[in-house]
């Protein structure tokens, strides 16, 4: 008796999961997008980031009257759930987000590795999804019909830094092949793929690699790669490993008073580094997807000047400067509203072709998806950290200030 | 020990049933159940070392981990790629493989992961059953932490980057079904769980299980009558290796993306939550683990949704009443309560109690 009744509490435990089933992707007059996105764990920094691109975006685009499809206005909403940084808890999110609130369309989560572990659920139901924060190629290579990212892809982060190098050689007289270049990479999907893009353009120019360093995920020290740096003397130190690990570089560089002539990281705004490290962070190289200083501009946003500001007036915390992360998300956003108006229809695959058609120009630079699409509009530039602030100084087409190199020596 | 009677006759059959019908009466939560016959399986198997022979291994979801690795690296070599290229972070090849090579690789995958594990908790057992208690703990827990890191810079498994992993191709298993792909994962890892129900069940009642348990109760005492402990535990771990190696292959295609730290070796989330669903049910019983899974796993899906930012307090707490205030758990507190329900005969006599022990 005692044991029948346990598996009917069992049975009714596992009948009480399924309250509610799959609610419509359009309540009303409201569009409904989904997100798993890392609020807690190792990329909250960056997670929190994203959101508030997404959520700035939609609040704009509903302040506006929202978008129009059939002759009828309809609001954004977005429904996030946690992922705890970690690919298995963003897969099952996916699922539960298409499956039990019948969610349609997606926006990604944060973080390449996140990405990856989504992108087979959303292709698996015929989702689309517009992601702003997975720029690993090889999301590119898997013949997704429904994934749309408007960044550029990750072996394009750096690549420019030791296009830079090489050239700042070549103007002092030197063999670009006789630079010696110091790696230091988490080990994460995102920062292994920036790696590979860097080894592939060092080796380009014959450059040597004289460090190359695995460094733990949610870094918080790298002594012993900075004292082999000390030891080895590198021209050039190429540094990622998202927010945390720019931070922690930042830090340690300057605590150990590391004398390199070229430092480049990825993250370096997100981590916010010109706040925290002022004196350290001084000459640093930082790839980015977008700079406020682009001259880029949309009827939603204004410039990527005017961006910038209304962030910083609607969130707080960004006094030192908007990280691209939010301005990527917000596109995304706009990605989204811009197709549903050009499908006008809420058709899933309607809506599909209509992101696959896309070409627009935005505040965060143009947007035109690949066929594998990844955003092909679009550079990457290189800012250089001059006097606490971030001025683009590669590629040429872009660079508003000259590189100074050396850097001024940490703590000098 | 539990008897085969009326009751558990009809328990069996309701979660028979339940599983078998669930998928297509909850299809929108066809992978949360798919995740609780996993849960189960690691419940089970854990309680096999903690409960049944009192080794409480930190380190069993070192075997899922492994699997989910074995299992990839098949499926990749199957479906005719080299690993080393298909894993590598700047190759991003494109991946196009038919379905025979597929489902071969896959089956292929999970048994060669179910067979490596049992290898691989060989190796381990003779290193590690020398230690006892607390140390044993310690150690299986240093062994999950350092594949995880090992894996990592391992890159011919892709290292730090992971692997993803070949997509599911159409079939026409379940017809008409909206999720072929979940289905027919729901049903591998059903059929896993439940295999592994069986098998322990079996083997609790053979002297194979008292032997067990008389390691658990005086390892010294067993040895002294003539068990041959090291190769009872050793064949005890490997058994638990075996299903575990199978559920990370499982898992792994069900996730699609496979990396080291996150999702192959889950030490503070899997790792630890095969403990907790042991404990809360009630370690060393044949359906206690069972019972602390679906709990556990039930309680742990609704606070991730309805408690959002909550969720870890809410399994802390558990975890901590269960610990001070209940350490018999579930199971074991409703067969002090009622012995007589569970077939055991509370007899006055003290000599004929001690009859069924020693054999």
């Amino acid at each position: 008796m005692l044991l029948r009744k346990l598996g009917f509490s069992v049975a009714a435990a596992a009948l009480s999961m399924s309250v509610t089933t799959a609610q419509a992707k359009v309540e009303g007059d409201t569009i409904i997008l989904g997100s798993a996105i890392s609020l807690t764990g190792k990329y909250s920094t960056n997670g929190i980031h994203t959101q508030n691109g997404y959520e700035l975006a939609a609040k704009l685009i509903n302040d506006g009257g929202g978008v129009t499809v059939d002759g009828k206005k309809y609001k954004i909403k977005i429904e996030y759930y946690d992922d705890e940084s970690t690919p298995a808890r963003g897969a099952q999110l996916a699922e539960r987000l298409i499956q039990q609130d019948g969610v349609e369309y997606m926006l990604g989560p944060y973080s390449s590795g996140l990405t990856k572990a989504i992108a087979p659920v959303t292709e698996k139901y015929g989702v689309p999804m517009v992601e702003a924060e997975g720029a690993s190629r090889s999301l590119f290579t898997q013949g997704y019909r429904y994934l749309f990212a408007v960044l550029s892809t990750s072996e394009q982060y750096l690549a420019s830094a030791i296009d830079l190098a090489a050239e700042q050689a070549k103007s002092t007289g030197k063999d670009p092949a006789e630079l010696k270049v110091a790696l230091a990479f988490e080990n994460d999907p995102f920062s292994q793929d920036v790696r590979a893009g860097v080894m592939e353009d060092a080796a380009k120019h014959g450059m040597q690699i004289v460090i190359d360093e695995n460094l733990p995920r949610d870094l918080s020290d790298m002594t012993p790669t900075l004292i082999k740096v000390k030891a080895l003397k590198p021209d050039l130190l190429i540094i990622s490993g998202h927010s945390k690990g720019a931070a922690t570089a930042a830090r340690q560089i300057g605590e150990m008073a590391i004398e390199v002539p070229m430092i480049a990281l990825t993250h370096c705004d997100a981590a916010k580094v010109t706040e925290k490290f002022p004196e350290a962070s001084e000459g640093f190289l930082c790839a980015t997807q977008w700079s406020p200083t682009l001259t880029y501009s949309d009827d939603l946003f204004g410039s990527a000047a005017d961006f910038e500001k209304l962030f910083k007036e609607t969130y707080e915390g960004y006094d030192a400067g908007v990280p691209y992360q939010s301005a990527q998300a917000a596109a995304a956003v706009m990605v989204f509203a811009d197709a549903f108006e050009r499908a006008n229809s809420f058709d899933k695959d309607k809506v599909r072709d209509a992101l696959s058609a896309t070409d627009m120009m935005t505040f965060y630079g143009g947007i035109k998806f690949a066929e594998a699409g990844n955003n092909i509009a679009k550079p990457m530039v290189l800012w250089q950290i001059q006097d606490n602030q971030y001025q683009v100084v590669a590629p040429p087409k872009w660079a508003s200030h000259k590189l100074v190199w050396p850097r001024q020596a940490a703590g000098n | 020990m539990i008897a085969t009677n009326t009751n558990e006759r009809l328990l069996q059959i309701a979660v028979l049933a339940f599983g078998l019908i669930a998928p297509f009466l909850f299809p929108a939560y066809i992978q949360q159940i798919a995740l609780l016959w996993i849960m189960i399986l690691f419940a089970l198997t854990w309680d096999t070392m903690g409960g049944q022979m009192g080794y409480n291994s930190l380190g069993n979801i070192f075997f899922f981990g492994a699997g989910m690795y074995i299992c990839a690296v098949v499926q990749i070599i199957v479906g005719g790629y080299d690993v080393g290229e298909y894993t590598a972070a700047f190759g991003a090849i494109k991946v196009d493989i038919t379905d025979t090579q597929y489902f071969t690789g896959l089956f292929i995958g999970l048994a060669a992961a179910a067979v490596g594990c049992v290898f691989l908790s060989i190796i381990l057992g003779f290193f590690f059953f020398g230690l006892r208690g607390p140390y044993f703990a310690i150690g299986t827990l240093g062994i999950a932490l350092a594949a995880g890191e090992l894996i990592g810079a391992w890159r011919w498994v892709g290292g730090g980057s992971g692997i993803s992993l070949p997509l599911y191709p159409g079939s026409d298993i379940f017809p008409g079904s909206a999720d072929e792909e979940g289905l027919f994962f729901y049903f591998l890892c059903m059929a896993s769980a439940v295999a592994t129900f069986l098998f322990f069940r079996w083997l609790y009642k053979t002297r194979f299980g008292l032997a067990l348990n008389a390691i658990r109760d005086d390892e010294e005492k067993a040895e002294g009558m003539g068990i041959h402990t090291m190769r009872y535990k050793t064949v005890a771990w490997a058994c638990s290796s075996f299903f575990l190696g199978i559920s990370g292959g499982l898992h792994g295609n069900i996730v699609h993306f496979i990396e080291p730290l996150e999702v192959a070796f889950p030490t503070i989330t899997f790792g630890i939550f095969m403990v907790a669903m042991s404990l809360l049910g009630g370690k060393g019983t044949l359906w206690g683990p069972i019972l602390g899974a679906v709990l556990f796993h039930v309680i742990k899906e609704v606070t991730w949704t309805h408690l959002l930012g909550w969720q870890w307090v809410a399994l802390g707490l558990i975890i901590i009443v269960n610990v001070v205030y209940f350490q018999q758990g579930i199971v074991g507190w409703l067969m002090e309560r009622f012995p007589e329900r569970f077939g055991i005969r509370v007899e006055t006599d003290a000599t004929a109690q001690g009859k069924g022990g020693a054999d």
